[in-house]
């Protein structure tokens, strides 16, 4: 095993033992980086990566993070690196601030290293609308099917072992999508508890920082790096910060956990559904207590559209810095707004038109009370409901996904219960903001496949204790396409 | 809910500052033969009407007033460096009046 096929906490160990140095292992990453076949990165930061890696000499082992080399899905800021958010609108423009969550990782010396696709301006579920085309999912060296999105690069980064973890986004289920089709944990931690500052906006109510890692441990450790007020994002939480990784445990005797049965029931495939009642089953066997509850089926049906409506109207402003004026291509005409309607024209993509005209047509005032605040109050009793449950329950546990990553182009009935329950129930992590974490849970044939645990807002530690021992259950412990035995 | 027909989709890319193509208008009217079905389902939920609408998923916690000191300012060639037409360090527009 090389050293990038070790995860965060292992290859820690070998930086503080120095069997490698930190300048070994980001040649190696970009070495791996630069013969990726899947389409995963926007810019390689060759010349920055080795600069600060040259500069670390004397390990500190109370430092994780140290020498540590990740990637950073390409919608949020970096002091100049230039960013594009995978959209010809942002071609050429470099910000001039690192994000939060950048200068953290900074701060405690983990090594950028690469910028990575997205769905344009992260609003898409499959990687493949950035600008530059389809992100492919690297367990299948055919490159047929699709590793998911909105995050596509930093899964496809972090399951191909090219670092150990990527940052991301997530607004409807972008991380933990892809963290399914990868067979990846995906975290998005609760809304407020890790800044924003710096994150391109897509949805303000619903956008979560988050990331790709291969173990829990790791999830839990970047929690503790990265959770935390920020002065810079009005929306981060002073709820106080604990020590994920300490609070980790394998006890989870008396553990409530909920099952939604409408999406169990949605969830056609045998293998899934099989790998599902199999880690339930274990999970029982080790002391949890499982309970199967309802939620209306009309309830989850209108999951879907009103994300759709909620989402493309937040979208539509808060796109609209987007002129060609201040930053990215510009277009010379006879006016200002013929400035911008060419910059705009030019810049977005056919799919993120359509979101935005969707966006500006539910925000007409004609439909203001009939889509978008009906939406709004949609979203509030979805919320409410999965409030109830988690007052009875730790946890909410289902698949993550109906089927392993699908084949590009291939599409589902987009009515169907499959397609508007099984498909975007997580969804509910956004409207509510919970904690919500994918981690693999099985395979079919050669595509992994993830189970999705939520909890209560703020129980990151809850969490993460019971996707730990689901980690112990399946066994899939540091999986990538370099460590899978399939 | 307004009836949707291509000057509709129109007007919305207008007032987004953007335009479309013919064909690709025709996509997105066919796009919205299943959205409508999809927001449809939205009409269908009873009992929401007593709910009140929902924008944040908490209420934001930020309550204060900084003192009123520059923290971070943006130097003059940082705001300028990203933007293509500037004259006498301004970004430079073409004429609104006269």
């Amino acid at each position: 095993m090389e050293f990038l096929d070790l995860t965060i906490r292992e290859l820690h160990n070998e930086l503080v033992k120095k069997t490698v140095t930190p300048l070994e292992l980001v040649r190696e990453a970009l070495l791996r980086a630069k013969s990726d076949a899947n389409n995963a990165f926007e810019l390689i930061m060759e010349k920055e990566a080795l600069n600060l890696a040259s500069k670390l000499k004397e390990p500190e082992a109370n430092n994780l993070f140290w020498g540590i080399p990740f990637a950073i899905k390409d919608n949020f800021s970096t002091k100049d690196v230039a960013t594009t958010a995978s959209s010809n609108i942002l071609n050429g423009y470099v910000p001039v601030f690192d994000a939060a969550v950048v200068k953290r990782l900074l701060d405690a010396k983990a090594i950028p290293i690469a910028k990575t696709t997205l769905d344009e301006l992260a609003m898409g579920g499959s990687g493949t609308t950035g600008h530059l085309g389809t992100t492919y999912n690297p367990y299948d060296r055919k490159r047929e099917h699709l590793i998911g999105g909105s995050s596509c690069g930093s899964a496809a980064s972090v399951a191909a072992s090219i670092v150990p973890f990527a940052l991301g986004s997530d607004t409807g289920d972008s991380i933990r999508k892809p963290a399914s089709y990868a067979g990846l944990v995906g975290f998005k931690p609760t809304w407020g508890r890790i800044s924003r500052f710096g994150l391109f906006p897509f949805a303000t109510s619903l956008d979560h920082v988050g990331y790709f890692t291969r173990s829990i441990f790791d999830a839990a450790s970047l929690l503790n790096i990265l959770a935390g007020r920020d002065d810079e994002d009005s929306t981060s939480s002073e709820v106080p910060v604990e020590d994920y990784t300490r609070l980790l445990t394998t006890d989870i005797r008396g553990a409530r956990i909920a099952v939604i049965k409408e999406v169990v029931e949605s969830i056609y495939d045998k293998d899934i559904g099989a790998a599902f009642q199999k880690t339930l089953a274990s999970l029982r066997a080790r002391g949890a207590h499982i309970e199967y509850v309802s939620i209306d089926r009309k309830l989850l049906e209108s999951l879907f559209p009103t994300y759709i409506v909620i989402s493309c109207a937040e979208a539509t402003s808060n796109n609209a810095n987007l002129d060609g004026i201040k930053f990215g291509p510009h277009y010379e005409a006879p006016t200002y707004e013929g400035t911008i309607m060419q910059a705009r024209t030019k810049g977005f993509s056919e799919l993120i038109k359509r979101r935005f005209v969707i966006g500006s047509f539910c925000l007409m005032k004609e439909n203001q009370e009939v889509l978008f605040l009906r939406a709004q109050k949609i979203r509030r009793m979805v919320v409410e409901k999965i409030t109830a449950i988690l007052s009875d329950f730790d946890v909410i546990f289902v698949p993550a996904s109906p089927t392993p990553a699908p084949r590009i182009g291939e599409m589902s009935d987009r009515l169907s219960d499959e397609y508007l329950i099984a498909d975007n129930h997580m969804i509910i992590g956004n409207f509510a903001g919970l904690p919500s974490i994918t981690l693999p849970i099985g395979f079919k044939k050669n595509l992994p496949f993830g189970g999705n645990i939520t909890g209560s807002p703020f129980a990151e530690a809850r969490v993460l204790q019971i996707a730990k021992v689901v980690e112990d259950i399946s066994g899939f412990y540091n999986l990538s396409t370099r460590t899978a035995k399939v | 809910m307004k009836a949707i027909d291509k000057e509709v989709l129109k007007d919305a890319a207008k007032r987004l500052l953007f335009d479309m193509s013919e064909a690709e208008y025709d996509t997105l009217l066919s796009e919205f033969d299943i959205i409508v079905k999809q927001m449809n389902i939205i009409g269908t939920i009873e009992g929401v009407e007593s709910y009140e609408p929902m924008t944040f998923p908490f209420e934001c916690a930020t309550s204060y007033l900084r003192e009123d000191a520059p923290t971070r300012p943006l130097a003059r060639e940082e705001a300028l460096k990203n933007a293509k037409s500037k004259a006498s360090g301004q970004i430079k527009l073409p004429k609104v009046v006269g």
